[in-house]
C-alpha cells in the first residue's frame, strides 16, 4: 500500500497555479513525476501523490522544481480562470481510472511523437551535412579542373600562334622563292627529267595551298640540293661486322624474374639426358625385352627361386641401372645378399628400398615389413642385435599379427640380455 | 596530381586524343610543322600510313596511305628537310622510302631483311649533324644493316651473326656520335638483354653488354655530338644511363639504373631542346619524366691509372598514366618545346604538352 501525500499546500494566479509538496525525507528525480492535461502524479515508494487537477493545463510549458526536500510546480492553465480547488471534488473512482489511464495513454502518444519529430529532425541535420560537404568537394574539384583547363588553354593558344607563324613563314617563302625562280624552271625541268628517282614536279595548279608552299619549296631546293650532293661524302664502302651473342637456349627473351625457373628446367632436363644416355651406350647390344625393368625384376625373381642368387643380383643391377626408383628392385635385391651373405650390402639395399617406400600407406606395408626384416636379419647376423632389434620392432609395428616377426623380436631380446649379462 | 601541389615540376597535359581502327606501332611529327604520322597495321593486314593536322584541340586526318604490308617503324632522320621523306620498315622485312606527296611509288625499296624490321633510325638529315644521310634498321633476323638511299640494293653496313650462331631478335637500334662527316656508331639492343656499339668507321665492336634483360628501346641523347649518354630500357621495368664519355678498357661504360615500375618500359625519348630530359613509356600505359644530373666528376682514375666514367643520377620529374595498354611510340615535336605525340595498343594516338620545361 503506497503512503499517500496529502500535505500540499497551493496558491494560483489567473493563468498559473503553484503547488509545493513536502516530500518528507524522500528523494525525487524528473522520471518520478508525471503529469498530463488534467492528471499530476508524484510515485516515490512507497509514497504516493496524485491529483486530478481542476481544469487542463498546460503540461509542456509547466515546471516542477525539486530540492529542499519539495518539489515546487509551476502550472500554467489552459484556461485563465480561477479555480475553486486544486482538484476535482466528486471524483468517484472509475473516472478517477479513466482519467488516470488516459493521461497514460496521453503521455506515451506524446513521447512517441516526440520521438519522430527529433528522429526527423535528425536526418534533416544528417542531409544536410551531407550536401554541405558535396558541396564543398565539388568545388575543390572544379578548382582543379579549371586550373588544368587554363593551363591546357594557354598552352593550346601558344601551340596555334606558333603554327600560324610557321605557316605564314612557309608561305613568305614560298612566293619569295616562287618570284625568283620563276625563270628557273623551265630548265630546272629537263634537269629533273634526266635524274632517276625523282619525283615528279607537279602542276602548278594544284589546290591545297600547303602543298603548294612545299612544292615551291621542292622546285627551289632541287636546285640547291644538286650542289649540296656533292658536298656529301660518297656513300661507305660496305663491310661486314660479324656479332656474337651472349648465348641463351630459350628462344623467349631474357628476363630476370625468370632466370630461377629457367634454370631449374635446363637442370632437370640436364639429368633426363644424362640418364637416358648412360644407359643407351652399355645397352646397345641387349635385346628389346631385357631393357624393361619389369621384366628384368621378373627374371631374377625366378632366378632367386631357383637358388640362382648370383643371376638375380645381376638381373636387378641391370634394372636398377634403367630404373632407379623401384623400391621392389633393392627389396629383392636385399634378399639375395642375405642369401648370399652380402650382410651389409643387404643393409644397403633394404635401406634404400625403405627411402624409396615413403610415404608410409597402408599400400606399401607388406614392402616395408619385409625390408625391416630383412635389414634386421642382416644386423643381426653382423652380431649389430640392438639395431636387429629396432628393425624388427619397427616391423612389428607396421604388422603387429605376425607370430614369426614377434618370436624372433623375442629371440633377440634374449640374445642382447644374456651378452649383457655376461659382459 | 593537383596543380597545386609541386608547381613547379613540368605537368603532363593530354591535349587531343585521336581514336583510330587500326593498330597503331608508331607516330612521328614531320619536321618543321605542325603534323604526324601516324604507322601501323590494319586488320584486314595491310600497313596504313595516316597524315593528321593539328587543328585547335583535333587532329584532322590529311591523308591515308594503304600499303601491302604491316608497318612497324618509320623515321625522317636521313632525309632533308626541303624533301621530308618517310623511311619505313615492314613486317616482311622491307625498307622504304617515300615522298609523302607521291606516295605509290617509294623512293628507295629493298627488301632488307628476312623478318620484321623492329626498329629503324636515320641520321645525316633534317640538317642535323654532318655526313652522309644513313639508315638502320635492326630486324629479328638477327642482323643490324645500315643503308645509304643513294647506294641501292646492298647495305653499307651489315652486323650479323656468326656463321652457325643462333641468332637472336635485335629489338633497337640507335645512330649516335656522328659529330663530323667520318665518325658514326651504331647502337643495338638484343632480346636477350645485349647491348653492342658499333663503330662505322673503323667497322668493327667497340663495346658490348648484357643488361640482364631484354632491350626494347636505345637512344643517345643527341645523335650529333661526341657520344655523351645512352639510355637503354628493358623489360621488366629497368632503364640504365650509360655515361658515354669514358671507355674503361674492361669495364666499359660507368652506369647508372632505375626501376620505375614493374612492366615493360617500351620507349625512351630524349627532349630534343634539353639533352638531361627524357620520357619514358612503359607496359602499363604510364609516361615518365626523367631529369639526369651529371656527378661532380665524369670520370676519375681507377687503381692502374685508367680513365673510368662516373655515372651521375636520374630523378623523376614526373608521371602519369594515360592508357590501360601500353605506349608503345612516344615522339617529341623538334619544332615546339613540350609538345609530344605518343601511341598506345588501345588503338588512340595521343598529343600531349609538357608543360614548365623551361624552367628545369
Amino acid at each position: 500500500m503506497p503512503v499517500w501525500l496529502r500535505e500540499r499546500s497551493w496558491r494560483q494566479t489567473l493563468t498559473a497555479v503553484y503547488l509545493s509538496l513536502p516530500l518528507r525525507g524522500a528523494r525525487a528525480t524528473p522520471a518520478n513525476i508525471f503529469c498530463s492535461e488534467q492528471y499530476l502524479k508524484v510515485s516515490i515508494p512507497p509514497f504516493l501523490f496524485e491529483a486530478i487537477l481542476y481544469a487542463p493545463i498546460d503540461d509542456t510549458n509547466s515546471t516542477a522544481k525539486i530540492g529542499n526536500g519539495n518539489i515546487f510546480f509551476t502550472l500554467y492553465k489552459k484556461e485563465p480562470a480561477m479555480w475553486d480547488s486544486l482538484t476535482l471534488a466528486n471524483a468517484d473512482k472509475e473516472k478517477l481510472q479513466y482519467l488516470r489511464e488516459n493521461a497514460v495513454l496521453k503521455a506515451q502518444e506524446k513521447a512517441k511523437e516526440e520521438t519522430e519529430a527529433k528522429k526527423i529532425t535528425k536526418q534533416e541535420h544528417k542531409k544536410y551535412a551531407l550536401e554541405a560537404t558535396m558541396k564543398v568537394e565539388e568545388a575543390e574539384r572544379k578548382r582543379i579542373e579549371d586550373l588544368k583547363e587554363k593551363e591546357r588553354q594557354k598552352v593550346a593558344k601558344e601551340l596555334e600562334l606558333w603554327k600560324k607563324q610557321q605557316k605564314n613563314g612557309d608561305k613568305y617563302k614560298s612566293i619569295q622563292k616562287k618570284g625568283e625562280l620563276h625563270q628557273e624552271i623551265e630548265p630546272l625541268k629537263e634537269r629533273k627529267s634526266e635524274k632517276i628517282n625523282k619525283t615528279q614536279i607537279p602542276n602548278e595548279g594544284t589546290s591545297k595551298t600547303r602543298l603548294k608552299s612545299t612544292k615551291g619549296h621542292g622546285s627551289c631546293s632541287i636546285f640547291s640540293q644538286n650542289l649540296k650532293e656533292e658536298q656529301l661524302p660518297a656513300p661507305r664502302a660496305a663491310a661486314t661486322i660479324k656479332v656474337n651473342f651472349t648465348p641463351r637456349v630459350f628462344p623467349t627473351a631474357l628476363r630476370e624474374s625468370r632466370v630461377a625457373e629457367e634454370e631449374e628446367w635446363l637442370h632437370k632436363q640436364a639429368e633426363a639426358r644424362r640418364i637416358i644416355n648412360s644407359d643407351l651406350s652399355e645397352l646397345e647390344d641387349l635385346k628389346e625385352e631385357e631393357k624393361n625393368p619389369d621384366w628384368l625384376k621378373d627374371k631374377g625373381n625366378k632366378m632367386f627361386a631357383m637358388g640362382d642368387y648370383l643371376g638375380a643380383v645381376n638381373a636387378y643391377n641391370l634394372a636398377v641401372r634403367l630404373n632407379n626408383k623401384l623400391p621392389l628392385l633393392y627389396l629383392n635385391r636385399a634378399a639375395c645378399h642375405l642369401k648370399l651373405r652380402n650382410l651389409h650390402k643387404a643393409v644397403e639395399d633394404s635401406s634404400k628400398a625403405l627411402e624409396l617406400l615413403t610415404p608410409p600407406v597402408p599400400d606399401n606395408e607388406n614392402a616395408r615389413v619385409k625390408a625391416h626384416v630383412r635389414r634386421g636379419t642382416a644386423f643381426c647376423q653382423l652380431e649389430l642385435y640392438t639395431e636387429g632389434l629396432q628393425d624388427y620392432e619397427a616391423a612389428l609395428k607396421i604388422d603387429p599379427r605376425n607370430k614369426n616377426i614377434e618370436k624372433d623380436a623375442e629371440k633377440i631380446r634374449h640374445l642382447i640380455q644374456g651378452t649383457m649379462q655376461s659382459s | 596530381m593537383s596543380a597545386g601541389a609541386g608547381a613547379e615540376r613540368p605537368q603532363v597535359v593530354s591535349h587531343v586524343q585521336q581514336a583510330l581502327s587500326y593498330t597503331v606501332f608508331d607516330c612521328k611529327w614531320v619536321p618543321r610543322s605542325a603534323r604526324l604520322l601516324c604507322l601501323g597495321s590494319a586488320a584486314r593486314g595491310t600497313g596504313l600510313i595516316q597524315l593528321y593536322e593539328l587543328h585547335g584541340a583535333r587532329l584532322e586526318l590529311l591523308r591515308e596511305i594503304e600499303k601491302p604490308k604491316p608497318i612497324k617503324c618509320g623515321t625522317f632522320g636521313a632525309t632533308s628537310l626541303q624533301q621530308r621523306y618517310l623511311a619505313t620498315g615492314d613486317f616482311d622485312g622491307n625498307l622504304n622510302v617515300w615522298n609523302l606527296e607521291a606516295p605509290e611509288i617509294p623512293v628507295y625499296s629493298v627488301k632488307g631483311h628476312k623478318e620484321i624490321i623492329n626498329s629503324i633510325d636515320g641520321v645525316g638529315g633534317l640538317g642535323i649533324g654532318e655526313g652522309a644521310p644513313e639508315i638502320v634498321t635492326g630486324s629479328r633476323d638477327g642482323t643490324v644493316k645500315v643503308w645509304d638511299p643513294r647506294q641501292s640494293d646492298t647495305p653499307v653496313a651489315n652486323m650479323e651473326p656468326v656463321q652457325g650462331e643462333s641468332k637472336r631478335d635485335c629489338w633497337t637500334v640507335a645512330f649516335g656520335n656522328a659529330y663530323n662527316q667520318e665518325e658514326r656508331v651504331v647502337c643495338a639492343g638484343y632480346d636477350n638483354g645485349d647491348i653492342k656499339l658499333f663503330d662505322l668507321k673503323t667497322m668493327s665492336l667497340r663495346w658490348e653488354t648484357n643488361i640482364k634483360n631484354g632491350v626494347c628501346s636505345v637512344e643517345f641523347d643527341r645523335k650529333d655530338i661526341n657520344m655523351n649518354k645512352l639510355v637503354a630500357t628493358s623489360l621488366e621495368g629497368k632503364f640504365h644511363v650509360f655515361d658515354m664519355r669514358t671507355q674503361h678498357p674492361t669495364k666499359g661504360f660507368a652506369s647508372v639504373s632505375e626501376k620505375a615500375q614493374k612492366s615493360t618500359i617500351w620507349q625512351v625519348r630524349h627532349l630534343p631542346q634539353n639533352r638531361d630530359v627524357f620520357m619514358t613509356s612503359g607496359g602499363s600505359g604510364s609516361l615518365h619524366l626523367w631529369k639526369y644530373e651529371y656527378p661532380a666528376q665524369r670520370s676519375k682514375k681507377d687503381s692502374e691509372g685508367s680513365e673510368m666514367g662516373v655515372a651521375g643520377s636520374v630523378s623523376l620529374l614526373q608521371n602519369v598514366t594515360l592508357s590501360t595498354q601500353p605506349i608503345s611510340s612516344l615522339d617529341w615535336s623538334p619544332d615546339k618545346k613540350g609538345l609530344c605525340v605518343c601511341g598506345a595498343f588501345d588503338q588512340t594516338v595521343r598529343v600531349l604538352i609538357v608543360t614548365k620545361l623551361n624552367k628545369i
